[in-house]
């Protein structure tokens, strides 16, 4: 429904990463991977481990990825296909510090808090597939990966991303993965049961346990999101066009990479690049800058036919208050007017830029991200829902709710039609008031304690959780 | 006219012009303007001024940096100076700085320096994956005043623990004091550690030197 960038300069911002990949390179800290490169073309400057990749290894990988994943979930009504058209939203990832939603101080995060934020993105209708919405504080580095992966395995039935931060955790947790899907075979059928996503470092630059984690999914065809994490003025270049001529660069290595090794590995290329803030020194997710960068990205994407990732509803703000909603509003809409496959953060339960999980955030932003998705569905004009042979028979006299005509035609397309909002308030004053007069963080809260209290998702098979429980055993002892 | 030429240097600064700052230096040493004075009521006054003004975002973050770089071109003309005197600058105190091993990020870090030096700290930036062997090495050379580490990856947060506990081993850890900071670190993890702090932004790691060599006895 938006075009921000014209034909010509879609193709401006390809010619421009072509020449940065070819000119100027990507620095890859992985022998591995420059080798895999180098023969396939590329021009390696082994002193600095640069990579100058050529536009026709670009053009070849291409050909190799897939323009649509079918996302699986362990239940297939859950299933998800991506690039079919639709903007699917994920919750938020990663909040080390999470409001106590009983006693409202905010502390560190817990493994409770995961479990609970991944039940209510189960139940949420906004969320469409799940990422890790919590950073657990209290468990060990060594099994933190696997132990979040359990905890998110036990508490949704949706299609689940993980943590990936190093290659052996990674490896357990596609261990866990394949108990899940109902053992080694059926897991290597269907490898998108899971998914996981990397950032590179800004400017141009890829650590080697990024690249490990990139070849392990290469290897199952696991899919993963690539997004380039460039801060424009600081790790990008200020100019926004500049921005995304940078991170199309970062993420093309990565493609070039992946689907050398595993052709048709599916990639959600995509981006988390945002600007930084010049008063303060911090990274701005909710300013508007961050809506036209997922445009443009995107617009790319589509010209390279694969689906587009863009982290679009992040929000600045310390507290779930009028400048957050404003904020997730403006980017989840535009990133999806813009036709974005995948708005990560959408429904965002963190505030803080990511570092600080809110229950009541979560409910108020899912409130949003439907709204947004009811926005996206368009309206739809046939003859039937043009009217006019009943505009004519209810005339002037009768009405759409009185008459038998007029109601049965009401009642037949009221849910295809109308968005049911379930925190927002369109009730009369007396009835709010009779109510408590209560604001939307308040009806947030109670919402989220009666979703805590009553949804149920259907638990993990007891032997598939004790093996799970095993290979996190194992790791842990294995820690020096 | 050393009035003048001062005013030309804290100028300078405050417009972040480097071609300024090194011709007004050179003036000021021709006009027998004292080096330390030079520096004191004319380039740093500049920066403190700059920087006050971010504090209160008031100015960006790319005019604090500019103004640090045309600080470091005036101090360029004016430290040989000093040195050939003999006399020394008043140092707020020496900071040791580095992104730790497995960890190449460097922006932050970078931007944390800046706005040390720029409120009068001597910086020694070790870089990037910086190897605990090659911060051991500075710590005892240098001695310095503060170590920061900086840390923008969950995997290479426990290189910072690593860090602190062979400061313990190697017997300096009490000869330092050790901040730490980055997008993953919080100020749980920093006691959690056994650091001496952390900031969680460019401004606020400063004001925490300050308060820790304040703290620190004579």
């Amino acid at each position: 429904m938006f075009e921000l960038l014209s034909r010509n300069e879609v193709y401006a911002i390809h010619m421009a990463a072509m020449e940065v990949l070819e000119r100027t390179g990507i620095l890859i800290q992985h022998d591995e991977a420059l080798k895999i490169l180098k023969e396939a073309g590329a021009t390696i400057d082994q002193k600095k481990k640069v990579a100058h990749i050529p536009e026709y290894l670009v053009k070849e990988t291409l050909r190799k990825t897939p323009s649509r994943h079918l996302f699986k979930a362990i239940n297939p009504k859950y299933n998800i296909l991506i690039g079919d058209g639709n903007s699917y939203f994920t919750n938020a990832f990663g909040a080390q510090s999470t409001y106590d939603l009983n006693t409202g101080q905010r502390r560190a995060s817990t493994l409770r808090d995961l479990e609970e934020f991944t039940l209510l993105a189960d139940y949420f209708p906004a969320v469409d597939y799940i990422k890790p919405n919590i950073i657990p504080q209290e468990v060990s580095q060594d099994i933190l990966e696997q132990t979040m992966a359990l905890s998110m395995f036990k508490s949704s039935e949706k299609h689940l991303s993980f943590l990936a931060v190093t290659q052996e955790g990674f490896r357990d947790v596609i261990e866990m993965a394949k108990l899940y899907a109902g053992g080694e075979e059926e897991f290597l059928r269907n490898p998108s049961i899971i998914d996981t996503g990397l950032n590179n470092v800004p400017p141009l630059k890829y650590t080697a346990n990024i690249i490990d984690i990139a070849l392990e999914c290469a290897k199952y065809k696991i899919p993963f999101d690539i997004s380039t994490g460039a801060l424009a003025s600081a790790s990008g270049p200020v100019t926004l066009a500049g921005m995304v001529v940078q991170g199309v660069a970062e993420n093309h290595a990565v493609l070039v990479l992946t689907e050398l090794v595993g052709p048709g590995t599916p990639m959600i290329w995509g981006s988390c690049a945002t600007i930084m803030d010049q008063r303060h020194g911090t990274a701005s997710y909710g300013c508007p800058e961050n809506g036209l960068i997922h445009a443009a990205f995107c617009q790319v994407a589509h010209y390279y036919g694969i689906p587009y990732y863009g982290a679009a509803g992040i929000v600045d703000s310390k507290v779930p208050d009028a400048q957050a909603a404003y904020e997730n509003t403006m980017n989840v809409l535009t990133a999806t007017l813009a036709g974005v496959d995948v708005v990560h953060d959408a429904v965002y339960g963190i505030v803080e830029t990511g570092i600080t999980a809110s229950y009541e955030m979560f409910a108020i932003s899912n409130e949003i991200c439907g709204a947004i998705k009811r926005i996206a569905k368009g309206m739809k004009v046939t003859k039937e829902t043009l009217a006019v042979d009943l505009i004519d028979r209810i005339g002037h006299e009768s009405n759409y709710l009185t008459s038998d005509e007029g109601l049965d035609f009401t009642r037949k397309h009221l849910l295809e039609e109308y968005w049911i909002p379930s925190l927002t308030d369109r009730t009369s004053r007396p009835d709010w008031e009779g109510k408590g007069s209560k604001d939307m963080v308040l009806r947030a809260k109670e919402k989220i304690k009666k979703i805590l209290e009553t949804h149920k998702v259907s638990p993990l098979d007891k032997d598939v959780e004790a093996k799970m429980r095993e290979i996190i055993k194992a790791r842990a002892k294995k820690k020096p | 006219m050393s009035s003048s030429i001062l005013e030309e240097m804290r100028e300078a600064v405050i417009q972040g012009n480097k071609d300024k700052a090194t011709s007004a230096a050179k003036k000021a040493l021709e006009a027998k303007i004292s080096p330390m004075d030079a520096i004191t009521n004319g380039l740093a006054k500049g920066v403190r001024e700059i920087g006050d003004k971010f504090g209160e975002g008031e100015v960006f973050l790319v005019e604090l940096m500019a103004a640090a770089k045309a600080m470091k071109a005036g101090m360029s003309v004016l430290l040989p100076e000093i040195k050939a005197s003999k006399s020394k600058i008043k140092s707020a105190g020496k900071v040791v700085i580095a992104t730790v091993q497995g960890d190449i990020h460097s922006i932050g870090k970078d931007i944390v320096a800046t706005m040390m030096e720029a409120h009068g700290f001597e910086v020694a930036n070790l870089g990037e994956d910086v190897p605990i062997e090659v911060i051991l090495k500075n710590v005892r050379d240098q001695k310095p005043d503060v170590l920061g580490l900086s840390s923008l990856i969950t995997s290479s947060m426990p290189v910072q623990r690593k860090i602190i506990d062979e400061l313990k081993a190697a017997g300096l850890r009490d000869k330092v004091k050790v901040i730490i900071g980055g997008a993953p670190t919080t100020e749980k993890w920093a006691r959690d550690i056994g650091a001496d702090g952390w900031a969680g932004d460019a401004v606020t790691a400063v004001s925490l030197a300050v308060r820790l060599l304040a703290k620190k006895p004579a």
